[in-house]
């Protein structure tokens, strides 16, 4: 198996665009990175077909900032297969009145969510290894 | 100086150190060194049909800032709103082998990173600078 694709938006207006990003290269580079890597979603976007194959066919996970969804709605267009879809905006739904910070630097309550969501996205990786090795 | 408004579109790419400073170093201009005549165009969303960026980049000016060669950002503003005011990129500034040097997390930024930040970010000055005097 290949390894899992995550891929934020990285949106760059707001704070959750950055807790995106943040929790996905805390995923990629300590949580999982025997099993998962990021990938850069404006080349899989607007590049050329090097980055298309970077997700077409691939275990995908999305992580977006806000309900717009470009992670997800981009990576599926390209094939890419979105096993999940996380979003900072529903992670914020359980910590009502948290101030994350901006799209430069978090807050430390910014950083405590991005950091539960990133275990969020780890234990979906560990799922979805298992998954396939039952599969196998 | 003029009321004008100039889009700044940073790839933000994931991949490498370029896109980390290209992001920082938009955000820097846009909220410190030309705040209020600078606005930040969220790729992704400009890519995935957003409407407002998408019309903003055809009524205003706009500098792409790319953490590499590949230009994601200068593509995707030409395949959707037509030619770009000016160009940055990353690895033009500060070396292909820093750019393409691994992304590091915002908590893991050093002082070294933020002179690449300030270095691009007064590029990026440069270019809205000129681009408001004609």
């Amino acid at each position: 198996m290949s390894k899992i694709k995550v891929i934020a938006c990285s949106g760059i207006g707001k704070a959750f665009g950055l807790m995106a990003r943040e929790a996905v290269l805390k995923v990629t580079n300590e949580l999982n990175p025997q099993e998962a890597e990021t990938a850069c979603l404006a080349h899989i976007i607007t590049g050329d077909d090097e980055g298309k194959e970077k997700v077409a066919d691939q275990i995908c996970i999305t992580v977006d900032g806000c309900p717009a969804l470009c992670s997800a709605k981009s990576v599926e267009s390209e094939s890419g297969i979105v096993k999940a879809k996380f979003r900072v905006v529903d992670e914020m739904r359980n910590h009502r009145g948290a101030k994350a910070g901006t799209g430069t630097t978090l807050t430390e309550d910014g950083w405590k969510i991005t950091d539960e969501l990133a275990e969020k996205i780890s234990a979906k990786i560990t799922e979805l290894v298992e998954e396939a090795k039952s599969n196998a | 100086m003029p009321d004008v408004r100039i889009g700044v579109l940073s790839c933000s790419g994931e991949e490498c150190l370029g896109g980390t400073v290209a992001r920082l170093a938009t955000r820097k201009v846009m909220e410190e060194l030309r705040e209020g005549t600078t606005v930040s165009l969220c790729l992704p969303l400009y890519v995935a049909g957003g409407e407002e960026e998408r019309n903003f980049a055809k009524e205003h000016s706009v500098i792409s800032v790319d953490g590499c060669s590949k230009s994601c950002a200068r593509k995707a503003t030409e395949r959707f709103s037509g030619d770009v005011s000016d160009t940055i990129v990353i690895s033009d500034i500060l070396g292909e082998d820093v750019a393409l040097g691994k992304t590091v997390s915002a908590r893991d930024l050093t002082e070294e990173h933020y002179i690449m930040v300030d270095k691009v970010a007064e590029e990026i000055c440069k270019k809205v600078d000129k681009i408001a005097a004609e």
